[in-house]
């Protein structure tokens, strides 16, 4: 572990290179990809994890002047830097009230707009999102974890692997947080989050680190068990940190 | 190699040549972003690798190798083509790595993974060129080489064995051709023709069958390996909507399956991921199913199975929030507490500054209990604690507390007109709050998922009235002066004041709403007919209570003239009164309006849910619209104000700008509500413009064709209107009205707008 974290920390800095140490890779979901999922990608980023970011619902809703009168946009379609651009010439005054702007101009900078999980081609190369953050090792555009904010997006993302019939035969770990969508909240989970990144990869680096003959290997149990097994432990042992964000895990296929 | 592969870890090889390795491997990363970024190279590329990663390279080589072979034959860039050549070029690295006698978990779990993908292409490719008898062999020597290893494997390698598995069965079974054409997921035992030189497709199926079985195993043994489970039970699917074959195998094991097993063993943080894993995983699976099936022949048992886990799973849950009760109860040490308070009572003196009325009453000195709200305690609640009080209170603590709060009256009164003046700018300040409304927007922002957070905004907005809670410090000195003081007179209120206190009065109506219970599962025998709506003190009949206030009272207030106790004379009332302000200056809103217009809100933050209080609202609204017909045509006056239809508008709009493809419930409320217009189901075209939810609007229209006849003709009408308007829509039209107005189609077809249902018919009286 000392020389992995060691050899992990220039990458960090440089943002350059994952062969130091290494990563998982995310994929982090809400209904649309504003708020809970580009803040954990935005913390997953920082933390130097490969990561992507989808949202579920059919369309990007965001809170307009009244509960019945939302702004809607299309995913895929749409830039943050456009509906930034839009909310900000419709009521400036409002929209920076309710940190929607915040949002927007923390987004644009992450990404270049809102991306439908539905509509994602899992395994197209990722290789023009170059200034994505948290681009960098995510080439392949196959994540190892998906993280979902909310139960009804897990049951969407869950849902949706199992139409498109699992072509590629890579699994996949399919976890929820809930978490509330307003900025503290978001916040709180974005931290949440990395938590559970750090402990998954620390158990995926030392399933790593083990060498050799791993078949019919009858060493202590504990000690000799896989990343995919200790995932349930790890995400029980964070929920006992997190007690106020309930979680779901599954293992499902890509 | 094994010497090699022991001391040899991944970025750090003390032994041999950890440079030389490095840079290899820093080349091969350099190599697999060329093929990322141009497809073209994967032939010439993995063609080029396979020397370096083979079976007897480093641990770290052939870890990439195999991660790097499974990536490429999994990507959808390629065409089945382009698979097929690299698949055959591979199958002998392929197979070496797989022999390794004593080989790396992480090197095996990749190699499994890239041989399910290569198995349905190395078949299509034997398919076609029967004369290619090596490739085959390679592959079949793979494939019992993983069937081999499957049972010892640790757990990763196993994952990808049952995935490997999968494809076989997948590949080897009769499809019905409703799979994707991608990435072999299309080839099938169709494909096979019965006298292929090399493949006999009775024992293929045959080989199928079996691994179906030793799959499906550990559902058979209920397993509580979670992570094999969730695995096999996450690749079912597919077998299950395209290989017809499969289906009723794998339905029965699925619903013989028991989720919840593990439930019964102690609960450790890990049980409890697990056994919420399964149940969902398991639950999902079916429910996934009905929804792409439901006509399944296996429909009734998914649906049972499912209400069945649904059911031991709120017992488990109920169980254990009971619990949790009685633990909360036990932690308050309400004994305690008492026990400190009573012995030696003093009052202290206040300090300088302003003070709320709370706080001027506050005798306690526990800041948490200072701090405590006591409005958030219900009305009755409230009463009997204070009543119990008071009763075993003794006369002397009594008299003691009534002095110090009549000391601390007369200081304040003493230093009330310094407070009077220095009360002003909070006044402007809470009058100027709007924007707090706004700020709380952010909470939510998306609304229809946190409705909580919406209550909030409708009861900040409101709070810009009266200040019913944050006393004004001014007012405290006044209102509570003692001796001769007389209250100021009240300012006047002008009509716009007037509509504001009446909002604010609307708004307080709902307040208990967050507050009462759910009307619980025990008292859900209702008394039938005979049973006085809202005579518990529940939700429910709070809501009876605010639709009715909204749609039978309002009128008869506010005509002080009309006066009068009974529904008839309201309604007499309600005639002039409304047509009144219907024209009056914008903002001047009825109280019953105002309570619509608070009950219209309360019902979109959560419409979801709340579809039963807006179908009770709209049966209010309808009755009353009724009774107000009546009455004007038994006047012989103009016909008083109607409220249904536009309301019922209303909500239908608010509904559609959130509605998803799977909102059945908009279906149950056309359906339930008393009336339905031309214009109410011409909202539902609006659901054609977007391709998700055409099917939606078609199954409501269908369903009350078939189930209200009344309105069968109008939603016929709607059904042609979007025949004629919705090019994208008219296929699943199309198909409803060949059934249910046969003759239209061909009508239209031939003969333009000639025909009796022209879509302009509809229109017009809609508007």
């Amino acid at each position: 572990m000392e020389t992995a974290n060691g050899s992990a920390a220039p990458a960090q800095n440089g943002q350059q290179g994952d062969e130091s140490g290494f990563k998982l890779k995310f994929c982090t979901v809400c209904a649309s990809n504003q708020n809970r999922s580009m803040e954990g990608h935005l913390r997953l980023a920082q933390a130097s994890y490969p990561v992507i970011s989808f949202g579920t619902g059919s369309l990007v809703r965001l809170p307009g002047p009244t509960v019945t009168q939302p702004n809607v946009y299309k995913f895929n379609q749409t830039s943050y830097d456009s509906i930034y651009r839009e909310l900000e010439a419709k009521d400036p005054q409002l929209y920076r009230a309710n940190g929607l702007l915040n949002m927007l101009g923390r987004n644009r900078v992450i990404k270049w707009g809102p991306e439908r999980w539905q509509d994602w081609q899992v395994g197209m190369p990722r290789v023009k999102h170059e200034k994505d953050q948290g681009s960098v090792g995510m080439e392949s555009g196959v994540p190892d974890v998906v993280i979902t904010c909310e139960e009804r997006c897990w049951d969407a993302v869950v849902d949706d692997l199992l139409n498109r019939g699992a072509p590629l035969n890579r699994p996949v770990h399919v976890i929820n947080i809930d978490i509330k969508d307003n900025h503290k909240d978001a916040s709180v989970g974005g931290g949440a989050i990395v938590d559970l990144a750090d402990s998954l990869n620390k158990a995926a680096m030392e399933e790593r680190d083990k060498v050799g003959p791993a078949a019919f290997d009858a060493g202590g149990a504990a000690s000799r068990a896989s990343f995919d097994e200790r995932v349930p432990e790890i995400l029980g042992e964070w929920q006992e940190r997190w007690p106020d964000l309930p979680s779901t895990w599954t293992l499902s296929w890509f | 190699m094994a010497a090699d592969s022991t001391n040899t870890t991944t970025g750090s090889s003390p032994d041999g040549n950890p440079l030389a390795l490095a840079e290899q491997l820093e080349q091969l990363n350099a190599a697999r972003k060329v093929v990322l970024q141009d497809s073209t190279y994967y032939d010439r590329i993995v063609k080029g690798v396979l020397p370096i990663i083979g079976p007897r390279a480093l641990l770290p080589l052939r870890r990439w190798g195999a991660e790097f072979l499974a990536e490429s034959l999994a990507t959808p860039v390629l065409t089945m083509r382009e698979k097929e050549n690299i698949t055959v070029a591979v199958l002998d690295t392929l197979r070496g790595l797989l022999d390794g006698a004593a080989e790396d978990a992480i090197v095996l779990k990749a190699s499994v993974a890239a041989a399910a993908s290569a198995y349905p292409v190395a078949l299509r490719w034997i398919i076609n060129n029967s004369y290619h008898k090596e490739s085959w062999e390679q592959m079949s020597a793979i494939k019992s080489r993983i069937l081999q290893i499957w049972d010892g494997a640790p757990a990763p390698v196993r994952l990808s064995c049952v995935k490997f598995a999968q494809r076989v069965v997948l590949a080897q079974t009769a499809s019905n051709g409703m799979e994707q054409k991608t990435n072999g997921l299309d080839i099938s035992l169709n494909m096979i023709p019965a006298n292929h030189p090399l493949l006999d497709p009775r024992q293929l199926e045959a080989e199928a069958t079996g691994l179906l079985d030793r799959m499906l195993s550990v559902l058979q043994d209920n397993s509580s390996d979670a992570l094999l489970v969730n695995a096999t039970l996450n690749c079912l699917s597919i077998l299950i909507r395209t290989r017809p074959n499969t289906t009723n195998r794998i339905l029965n094991a699925v619903l013989n399956f028991n989720p919840l097993k593990l439930a019964n063993s102690p609960m450790t943080s890990k049980t409890r991921v697990l056994v919420k894993s399964l149940e969902k995983t398991t639950r999902m699976l079916l429910t996934h199913l009905l929804r792409r099936d439901p006509n399944n022949p296996m429909a009734g048992r998914i649906h049972q199975y499912i209400e069945r886990m649904m059911r031991l799973r709120a017992e488990m849950f109920d169980e254990a929030s009971r619990k949790r009760a009685l633990v909360d109860q036990a932690a308050g040490d309400a004994k305690r507490q008492k026990m400190e308070g009573a012995p030696q009572f003093t009052v202290p003196p206040l300090g300088p500054g302003p003070h709320s009325l709370a706080g001027v009453f506050t005798l306690t000195n526990n800041p948490g209990l200072q701090a405590f709200d006591a409005t958030q305690l219900p009305a009755n609640l409230a009463a009997k604690i204070s009543v119990k009080t008071l009763m075993t209170l003794d006369q002397q603590t009594l008299d003691l507390a009534v002095a110090g709060i009549r000391d601390r009256l007369t200081s304040i009164y003493a230093a009330g007109a310094a407070a009077a003046a220095a009360a002003q700018p909070a006044v402007i300040n809470a009058a100027t709050a709007p924007l707090g409304v706004d700020e709380d927007d952010d909470d939510d922002y998306e609304p229809d998922l946190t409705p909580a957070e919406d209550t909030e905004q409708i009861l900040n907005k409101l709070d810009n009235a009266p200040p019913e809670e944050p006393t004004e410090p001014a007012a405290d000195a006044a209102a509570l002066a003692l001796g001769s003081f007389n209250l100021p007179p009240p300012p006047t209120l002008d009509p716009e004041a007037a509509a504001k206190l009446s909002q604010a009065a609307a708004s307080r109506v709902f307040g208990p709403l967050s507050v009462l219970k759910e009307s619980g599962a025990l008292r859900k025998p209702r008394a039938g007919i005979n049973r006085l709506a809202a005579s518990s003190y529940d939700r429910d009949s709070w809501l009876t209570f605010i639709t009715r206030l909204a749609t039978r009272s309002a009128a008869g207030l506010e005509d002080v003239g009309g006066g009068g106790g009974g529904i008839k004379t309201e309604d007499a009332g309600v005639a002039p009164d409304h047509n009144n302000h219907n024209r009056g200056p914008p903002g001047m809103l009825s109280l019953g309006d105002t309570i619509r217009e608070l009950l219209y809100t309360y019902i979109l933050e959560d419409w979801r849910r709340r579809i039963e209080i807006a179908v009770a609202w709209l049966c209010e609204e309808w009755y009353n619209d009724q009774l107000t017909k009546r009455a004007s045509t038994s006047l012989g006056a103009e016909s008083g104000a109607l409220h249904y239809e536009r309301w019922t508008l209303r909500l239908v709009d608010g509904f559609l700008s959130y509605i998803t493809a799977q909102d059945k419930v908009l279906t149950r409320f056309l359906a339930e509500i008393p009336e339905l217009s031309r214009a109410v189901l011409g909202r539902l075209k609006v659901l054609c413009e977007d391709p998700t939810t055409v099917q939606l609007a078609l199954t409501t229209l269908l369903y009350l064709v078939m189930m209200r006849p009344p309105v069968r003709e109008i939603a016929l009408d709607t059904v042609a209107e979007i025949w004629t308007e919705f090019e994208d829509a008219r296929p699943l039209a199309a198909k409803y009205l060949v059934k249910w107005r046969p003759g239209f189609i061909e009508s239209q077809t031939r003969g333009g707008p000639g025909s009796d249902v022209a879509p302009g018919n509809g229109m017009a009286i809609a508007t």
